[in-house]
């Protein structure tokens, strides 16, 4: 048959009808019983015991769904393992939850998703396997080409005996199938043009090809690209409020026909002159500001920049504007007492605000700081290290100055005044003070009364 | 609506030598096995009724009003759901302490009603009920789409719904961390997901054979491209029918524990939380039962109509119907028994907060909710201990749909615990608002749009199995254990 494969069509079997699945059975048996084994039935629905009759194996697919099934059980187990008991290992990194003190991985938690997991991939082994084993989709069939073989699947039942050079030939299979009790016989013609896609399928499939891989392809551009646009943001999310913050550019006139906002287009209100805000109560510049009274001194003579339309306006500014330092002042005021009462103070309220960045020692080694460094030189935060009291450029820093810091905040320093009094940072500054003393002024060891050393050394023994 | 009369009993005779159209096959006779397909079917004869709603040119009237009817809801549904993209879960009547409000109890509601499907096929496939080939086609359809209307609303409850992705375990650069997999609601996403597309997939495997019915009956171009495609090249090859069998059947013994999994996981979003009224060891068989009992009562509620409407009713017999009203009658049972045992524990536990979380759920503010969860789903299923009740058309209808009634009041009930917690001064009453009731609404809009199109597109029931029970049933009849009407 080899000398015919040039020509477009080629004879590959016969195909015998019959009426009933008890007739198809029996001309299974039948033809086994002959030594055919290159044979196929088609029925609409399955014949029972028909594989016995035509000598098909048993499929192998339930051990590969196994396979599956314990591969997924294994995969399912490590990945909860890996996302939530495991962090910074590997290429991703996994995410410790400690929730309830409850361990990071416990096996009763971790069933209904493993569970979930060998469900899910041992269905689409099946399936796939199933279609993989029957080798589906195949749309070329020289057996779709019979009219006849439409019944197939309805109500009509078909045995195909495949026929080739060596083996048997068309009239003794139809001879054959005639014997066996069909009631039609047909040669099934391979027609070598329909394993041939259409062409406009190609370029069909082609096309939407490159059409299903654009949005994949935008969205990794979007995340992996930076751009000087605002972001498209198709719903205000909470981080785009309708609100204007303080000491920001109000909207342009336009948008404001009723005048709502402020001279110099500010979205709040300048302070008037002669009133005194809450919490502003500057009567006692050395207390509340740390600052000396002077004629400069009085908040309303220091001038609050006007927010200016555009960046390159205000950097041009920044020069003339750079605050000149204040008189701060150097000695605790009088209304504050230096004595053991407020240094205990002092230490309470550093404590609980200043050692989560500064550390308790001062050195400039909270948990937060180090956290947020380390976040920092990962990338993806900016992070300005909380200062050490022991750098010598904190040491030379006068108490007014510690105390405006307290009060302001310096660089990702927040504020603190709203939570914390006059009195309380006075205390703070003084034990901030004691803590610079434990490193700067060690007193020499002639300064150490002697009964005092002999103490030491009579505990140390 | 649909012709009752057509159900008139016929004497069945029992020398089964006269060739009867019509049969009653609920009568019960031990000494012979009822036959499921009346009315002299043939193979070409099932073929040729089933594939008549989809091949017909124009389908009846009613099916034109019902889609029109359930597709103007679909889109209500898609326009209040942008509403809440737009405006925030802030249009719903969610409140503290009820921050579970109509979402929860809709999803709870429509997951239950999608147990019925998957149990029909699997769970009765694996004990040989032959009766489930009729029905298991629409009830796994029902499934899918009952499991879509309840995977939408946790999906838009979650807030920012742009980010739902982060449900799943996808690395993120963005976000550096995971889900939680010790979270029941986490647990939930991976059964409700793996549920659907197990679902999906047993649906369309035991489809394909039927499909390919459609491609060689089809007579359009069209017709036969897109059947040809979605039959993948199905010939009814006897290998192919092994593989296809044994696949169909490791899918079946795959279902079974899931379908039971995936209402327990369910009943853990509230089991495992420290609620009172809901940490209780009885919700998962609990909920198991009632999901089976609401899924059975919306198949009947589809398949009586439908059985008429495209006359099928020599397929879909009343022994179909009557089962699952006995089906319907068990699960209520359980689910009354689960009512009062959880009563009981109440009290006999000794724990006060426990005793009056069940007070407050049947005497409290919500009195009227308990009562008809409690009338429509232990007293009503009760109707069918009476063989007229359980045989009647009309009345499987009403009561399928009081059933469903009850059982969405109960995952109500269930939520209004919430409504008296451990603070007094944020006791309210909770009141839904107009989006979440045509929410709810437009649920069944989408559910029944999905139906319809399944009704006219597909195969609605599977051909190729009744086909094998036609020849079980000759085979019985010829060995004499089938009471046949050849």
């Amino acid at each position: 048959m080899s000398n015919e494969t040039h020509q477009d069509k080629k004879l590959v079997g016969v195909l015998g009808q019959f009426d009933s699945p008890d007739a198809l059975l029996h001309a299974c048996e039948n033809a086994r019983q002959s030594g055919i084994k290159k044979m196929d039935a088609y029925s609409p629905f399955p014949i029972h015991g028909i594989e016995k009759a035509l000598g098909v194996p048993r499929t192998i697919l339930p051990f590969f769904v196994l396979a599956v099934g314990l591969s997924a059980c294994a995969a399912g187990l490590g990945l909860q393992w890996f996302t939530n008991a495991t962090e910074n290992w590997g290429p991703w990194s996994g995410y410790q939850f400690k929730i309830s003190g409850k361990p990071y991985f416990s096996l009763p938690a971790n069933i209904p998703v493993t569970f979930e997991i060998i469900v899910l991939s041992s269905a689409f082994a099946a399936f796939l396997g199933m279609l993989a084993l029957n080798r589906l989709p195949t749309f070329a069939n020289p057996l779709h080409r019979i009219a006849r073989f439409k019944r197939a699947t309805n109500d009509r039942f078909f045995l195909a005996i495949e026929t080739s050079e060596g083996g048997l030939d068309a009239t003794s299979a139809r001879n054959k199938l005639m014997e066996y009790g069909a009631t039609d016989v047909e040669e099934v013609w391979l027609d070598q043009t329909d394993h041939q896609l259409p062409a406009f399928l190609k370029t069909f499939l082609v096309l939407a090809l490159v059409l299903l891989l654009l949005p994949p392809v935008m969205v990794f551009r979007g995340q992996g690209m930076t751009s000087r646009q605002t972001r498209l943001h198709l719903n205000p999310d909470m981080d785009f409020q309708h609100k204007f913050k303080p000491q920001s550019l109000g909207p342009v006139a336009s948008d404001d026909p009723l005048g709502f906002f402020f001279e110099h287009k500010r979205s709040a209100l300048a302070q008037i002159p002669g009133t005194v805000s809450r919490n502003q109560d500057d009567s006692d510049s050395t207390f509340l500001r740390g600052i000396k009274a002077g004629p400069d001194s009085h908040h309303t003579n220091i001038k609050i920049p006007v927010v200016l339309a555009s960046n390159q306006e205000q950097e041009a500014l920044t020069p003339a504007a750079a605050p000149v330092e204040p008189d701060w002042v150097t000695e605790f005021p009088e209304q504050f007492d230096v004595n053991q009462e407020n240094m205990l103070l002092g230490q309470k309220k550093y404590d609980i605000y200043c050692s989560v960045c500064h550390g308790y020692s001062g050195e400039g080694d909270g948990l937060v700081n180090q956290r947020a460094s380390a976040l920092a030189i990962n990338g993806g935060t900016t992070w300005t290290a909380a200062k050490s009291y022991h750098d010598p450029e904190v040491v030379k820093q006068p108490v007014g100055r510690i105390f405006d810091t307290i009060t302001n905040g310096r660089a990702t320093m927040g504020p603190y005044a709203s939570r914390l009094s006059p009195a309380d940072r006075w205390a703070i500054v003084l034990y901030i003070k004691a803590i610079q003393e434990t490193r700067a002024n060690v007193p020499p060891a002639t300064d150490v009364p002697p009964e005092a050393d002999k103490n030491a050394g009579a505990k140390a023994e | 609506m649909w012709d009752y009369n057509e159900q008139t009993r016929f004497e069945i005779n029992l020398m089964a030598t006269t060739v009867q159209t019509r049969i009653d096959n609920s009568i019960e006779d031990p000494s012979r096995r009822a036959p499921l397909i009346t009315g002299g079917l043939d193979y070409d004869g099932v073929s040729d009724v089933v594939s008549d709603l989809a091949e017909m040119a124009k389908p009846p009237r009613i099916w034109y009003v019902l889609l029109a009817i359930s597709a103007s809801l679909t889109l209500i549904l898609g326009a209040l759901i942008g509403l809440l993209f737009f405006k925030g879960v802030g249009v719903w009547g969610n409140n503290a302490p009820v921050y579970w409000g109509w979402p929860i109890v809709n999803f709870v509601f429509w997951v239950g009603i999608g147990h019925a499907g998957t149990l029909i096929s699997a769970i009765l496939f694996l004990f040989r009920q032959h009766w489930r080939t009729g029905i298991n086609r629409a009830a796994e359809a029902m499934t899918i789409f009952a499991v879509i209307c309840a995977g939408m609303f946790p999906g838009i409850h979650i807030g920012r719904v742009w980010a739902f992705y982060w449900l799943f375990p996808i690395p993120s650069e963005h976000l550096s961390m995971w889900p939680n997999f010790r979270s029941p609601l986490l647990w939930d996403v991976f059964a409700v997901s793996t549920y659907f597309t197990v679902s999906l997939l047993f649906w369309y495997m035991g489809m394909v054979p039927d499909l390919a019915t459609f491609r060689d009956r089809s007579t359009t171009r069209l017709r036969k491209f897109i059947y040809g495609i979605l039959a993948l090249g199905w010939t009814g090859s006897a290998r192919h029918w092994h593989r296809y069998e044994t696949a169909y059947t490791i899918l079946a013994a795959l279902a079974t524990p899931l379908v039971l999994s995936v209402h327990t996981i369910v009943s853990f979003d509230f089991a495992v939380s420290i609620v009172p009224g809901w940490h209780t060891t009885i919700f998962p068989p609990y909920f198991v039962a009632g999901a089976i009992f609401s899924g059975f009562a919306m198949v009947i509620t589809l398949l009586v109509p439908m059985r008429s409407i495209f006359n099928l009713k020599h397929i879909i017999t009343v022994r179909h119907i009557e089962n699952m009203n006995k089906i319907i009658m068990v699960t209520g049972l359980m689910v009354g028994t689960a009512y009062t045992i959880e009563f009981f524990i109440a009290w006999y536990s000794g724990n006060p907060f426990e005793l009056f979380a069940f007070k407050n759920r049947s005497f409290g503010p919500f009195w009227w909710a308990y009562c008809i969860m409690f009338s429509c789903n232990v007293f009503v299923p009760q109707l069918y201990w009476f063989k007229r009740i359980r045989t009647s058309m009309i009345m499987s209808v009403v009561i399928g749909i009081l059933v469903n009634v009850g059982m969405w009041f109960e995952r109500f009930v269930i939520v209004m615990t919430l409504n008296r917690d451990y603070l007094p001064s944020s006791w309210s009453y909770f009141r839904p608002t107009w989006v979440d009731i045509m929410m709810l609404i437009g649920s069944f809009g989408l559910f029944m749009t999905l139906f319809l199109l399944f009704c006219r597109f597909l195969p609605v029931i599977a051909m190729s199995e009744v086909k094998g029970t036609i020849t079980f049933q000759r085979n019985m009849a010829h060995a004499g254990g089938y009471a046949d009407q050849h």
